[in-house]
């Protein structure tokens, strides 16, 4: 009788880790991951903007030159809103144009805005212009 | 008697003791694979425009301006537009072709050129691309 006892009592400690549930475990938190992630896909412009040698005599007389002054936006000179700003330079056909005639200079006083800046650079961007932002003279 | 043994079923047993191995090694592919957004958190108001299209090109580095001024690279802040250049020149030292150049830009709308034109400089200078984040109105 005594020894009966032991034999039953030494079955319950076997020392094995129950791993029955460890795949059902494993396939929750994969679900869960897979609900729970959000896939963020973020709406940008792309500017490659040349680099190089500072160019001091550029073809300023050939080349277009948007202004950015504050708020406002100027196409050789002339006060455009964003809109026609986008018509004037869809004008220029700039995608068939060679490489080095599709650029745009871009100057911008100091109290430019980012916003106005980025709305110039995606007119620019999306019409196949390449910005070449003009520097200050210091 | 040959009739009868046909009839009898045989147990199939799908092998599922491998199972629990398999969804593990899932979960490690895809913990590492993951990227956490690390400049979700920025008090960012981005610029909006018509012509923005839904960023398809994998960037290499992202580089961030909140609204006042801080520069972050990578989720990390740093110190100016100096930093951000050479932390995109290391990163493109080994790249090859142009799909490998792309950087995120985020800024503030609010802005002045002063704050961000340095750094979109420095990303030019480096020798990225620049995806610079805005939305539709």
């Amino acid at each position: 009788m005594f020894k009966r006892r032991k034999q039953k009592e030494k079955k319950h400690h076997t020392g094995e880790i129950p791993t029955g549930s460890f795949s059902d475990i494993a396939f929750l938190l994969i679900i869960y991951f897979l609900v729970a992630t959000t896939l963020v896909k973020v709406q940008s412009v792309t500017a490659d903007l040349p680099t190089g040698e500072k160019q001091a005599d550029a073809q300023v007389d050939k080349t277009p030159v948007v202004n950015l002054r504050g708020t406002e936006i100027f196409f050789s000179d002339k006060k455009v809103s964003v809109e026609n700003f986008n018509a004037r330079l869809a004008a220029l056909k700039l995608a068939e144009q060679p490489p080095e005639n599709r650029v745009i200079m871009l100057e911008s006083t100091k109290d430019t805005p980012y916003e106005v800046y980025f709305q110039a650079l995606a007119a620019i961007s999306s019409n196949h212009g390449v910005v070449a932002i003009v520097e200050e003279e210091e | 008697m040959k009739r009868s043994r046909s009839k009898k079923r045989r147990k199939v047993q799908v092998p599922v003791a491998s199972m629990g191995d398999i969804a593990f090694l899932l979960i490690i592919f895809f913990l590492l694979l993951s990227e956490f957004a690390k400049d979700k958190d920025l008090p960012i108001a981005l610029p909006e425009s018509e012509q923005v299209e839904k960023t398809e090109a994998v960037v290499v580095a992202r580089v961030a301006i909140d609204s006042s001024g801080d520069i972050y690279f990578d989720g990390d802040r740093v110190d100016n537009a100096k930093d951000v250049e050479w932390g995109i020149r290391a990163l493109l030292t080994r790249t090859v072709s142009d799909n490998q150049r792309h950087v995120q830009f985020k800024c503030d709308a609010r802005l002045p050129r002063e704050t961000f034109e340095p750094v979109l400089k420095a990303i030019a200078e480096a020798g990225g691309i620049i995806e610079a984040v805005g939305e539709k109105p």
